[in-house]
Formats: structure tokens, C-alpha cells, sequence
């Protein structure tokens, strides 16, 4: 009785656990979602061409994407009712240190930019500005959504991808590129296109997982508090 | 250990923890920072009356902390476990599976182990 009892514990603490991580960490088919929009972002500055409507939609992505997160959650992944995932300290720790990252690069940039129009009696070009918004939504968008580890680099790159789109660049491809700074450029961001595909990877496991977890919910949902 | 000391671990059981509704209810609050309502009300298949007299009686213990909010214009109910309730929880599976193993088994007429 007592093996059973401690059983029936065990699995209800860890059912809701599986749970919970669908309210932060697992993003199931939102990862997939991310892992394709960074693809498309990766490939899609460089090669489309730099119409008004290309640039509007390569600056819209990261926005459209962290909605379409929140929708998944609340109408999908957490549909039996928000609940929130405990996080472990390390969890806590890497989401902070990832935070101080974005926080600490937002204001250099936004110092040396500030610095460069000081020069030029304070005109920056409006698309400059929009580079520094997206620049300081990339900070709130890591403290508020981004969770794992490979959610931070996926979104870093959409929202970085948006700020140099809307200054007039983009990320190049590696191999397009013969200058110094474009080739180091294109090497960094070559880590990109790989985190979605492993996101896309890690986005279809969780699904899978999130099915089978619905079906176990399921069987026991409605059974009396005390066989449950 | 003598039948009087066996007596005293099993009285010794918290009660508050030892009710299945509860102790269901803790179990899951433990998996989690946060839980609505909803979700718990599904996964113990209690009524919402049922529910909130054994949430009432936890969060009078201190075990539980529970927060009434609102998400739009709908009243929302989190719960979440205190520190006080998951050591109460960690306490009577101790106690729970040490009063288990002292006693004898019918079937075999020996103590379980």
C-alpha cells in the first residue's frame, strides 16, 4: 500500500511537472516554429530581394513569432489551466546570466551609437533607431519569453536579424562575403541556421511527448482523489 | 518495534497531509510554482466546493499559499506549495513508508521489508 501510495505521489508530481515545463521551457511546436523562422530569417535577408515588404516582414518575425508562442501555451499546451514551471537553480542562473548578456551588449551599443550621433550633433538615421528599439526589446523579449538556451539564440538572431534589416543590412552567408568582417560575421552567424535546426528537432520530440502526456492526463483525469 | 511505538508513528501522521483530497492536492502543487485552479480541479476530479474546503483547510495550515486575481473580466485561482507544506509532504512519505515497512504482512506473517 505504502509503494502504492508512494507511487500514485511520485507520478502525480511528476506529471505536472512534464506539464508545467510546456508553461516556459518546452516550446514544442513553437520551437518548430522558431527553428523555421530562423531559417527563413537566415536565409531570406541575404537572398530575397531588399524590397520594402521583405524588410518589413524580416523586422516582423520575431515579434509575430514570440505571439504565436503565447498562443500555442494558452491554447494548446496549457489548455487544462496555466501552470507554471518550477525552475532549478541552474535554470534560474542561466536565464539571468543570458538576460545580463543581451542587457550589457544593448548598452554598449547603445553608448557607442549614442557616441557616434553626439559627433554628428545628435542625427541618427531612423532606421539606426529602429536598431536600437529591437536592440532593447531583445533584453525584455530574453527576461520575459526566451527560457531554454536554444530559445536565446533562436530569438537573439530573429531580433538581431530585425535590428541590422532595419539599419539597411543583413546577415551575410558565409561565402558571399570577402571582407575581413564580413567572413567573421557570416562564421558567427553560420551557429544560427544549426540552433533551429536543432530546435526544430528538439520542438518535434517535445510535441511527441506532450501527446503522450495529454493521453496519461487524460486517463487520470476524473478518477476519485483517492485512486488517482 | 512494539506494537505501542507502531501506534504512536501512525498517530504520529499528520492529518492535514493525510487525506487523500489533500495530499493529492499537495502531490501535485509539489511538481510545480504555480498552479491554476482549473488544472487541478481536472486532475482530482473533486467538485469546486469539495476542492476548496480541503484548499481552505491546507492554506490554513500554512501549507499552501493561495492568490485571487483576475484575467480580464474572469476570476482567476493560483495556488502554489510553501515551503512549510513540501516539508510536510517530504515528512509523511517518510513517515508513511516507515509505518509501512514495521508493519506485518498478512499474507507472509512477517514484518515488510
Amino acid at each position: 500500500m505504502s509503494a502504492n501510495v508512494e507511487t500514485r505521489l511520485h507520478e502525480l508530481e511528476s506529471l505536472t511537472r512534464s506539464y508545467a515545463r510546456y508553461s516556459r521551457s518546452a516550446g514544442g511546436m513553437s520551437s518548430v516554429l522558431g527553428g523555421v523562422l530562423c531559417l527563413s530569417a537566415y536565409l531570406g535577408g541575404p537572398l530575397l530581394p531588399a524590397t520594402p515588404a521583405t524588410r518589413a516582414v524580416l523586422i516582423a518575425i520575431p515579434a509575430a513569432w514570440l505571439l504565436a508562442k503565447g498562443w500555442m501555451v494558452r491554447r494548446y499546451y496549457q489548455r487544462m489551466g496555466h501552470v507554471e514551471q518550477l525552475e532549478t537553480p541552474q535554470e534560474r542562473h542561466m536565464h539571468w546570466f543570458c538576460v545580463a548578456v543581451t542587457l550589457l551588449v544593448a548598452v554598449i551599443l547603445t553608448t557607442s551609437i549614442g557616441m557616434t550621433a553626439l559627433q554628428h550633433a545628435w542625427s541618427l538615421p531612423a532606421g539606426m533607431l529602429g536598431y536600437l528599439a529591437l536592440l532593447w526589446l531583445l533584453v525584455v523579449a530574453a527576461w520575459r519569453w526566451l527560457r531554454s538556451p536554444l530559445d536565446f539564440i533562436v530569438g537573439t538572431f530573429l531580433f538581431c536579424q530585425a535590428a541590422v534589416v532595419s539599419a539597411g543590412g543583413f546577415y551575410p552567408l558565409i561565402g558571399t562575403t570577402h571582407t575581413h568582417q564580413g567572413m567573421l560575421m557570416s562564421l558567427v552567424a553560420l551557429m544560427f541556421p544549426l540552433a533551429a535546426l536543432a530546435m526544430i528537432a528538439r520542438g518535434v520530440a517535445e510535441h511527441r511527448q506532450f501527446r503522450e502526456l495529454r493521453l496519461r492526463l487524460e486517463q487520470l483525469r476524473g478518477a476519485p482523489a483517492g485512486e488517482s | 518495534m512494539s506494537t505501542p511505538g507502531r501506534l504512536g508513528e501512525v498517530m504520529a501522521l499528520d492529518r492535514l497531509v493525510h487525506e487523500p483530497a489533500r495530499l493529492l492536492i499537495l502531490a501535485v502543487l509539489s511538481g510545480a510554482k504555480e498552479v491554476e485552479f482549473g488544472f487541478l480541479e481536472q486532475m482530482s476530479g473533486l467538485s469546486k466546493g469539495n476542492l476548496s474546503s480541503h484548499m481552505s483547510k491546507l492554506e490554513a495550515g500554512g501549507l499552501i499559499e493561495v492568490k485571487k486575481s483576475f484575467r480580464g473580466k474572469r476570476p482567476l485561482t493560483e495556488l502554489c506549495i510553501t515551503p512549510a507544506g513540501r516539508r510536510a509532504l517530504a515528512a509523511y512519505r517518510r513517515q508513511l513508508a516507515a509505518v509501512m515497512q514495521e508493519l506485518p504482512d498478512p499474507a507472509a506473517g512477517t514484518k515488510r521489508r
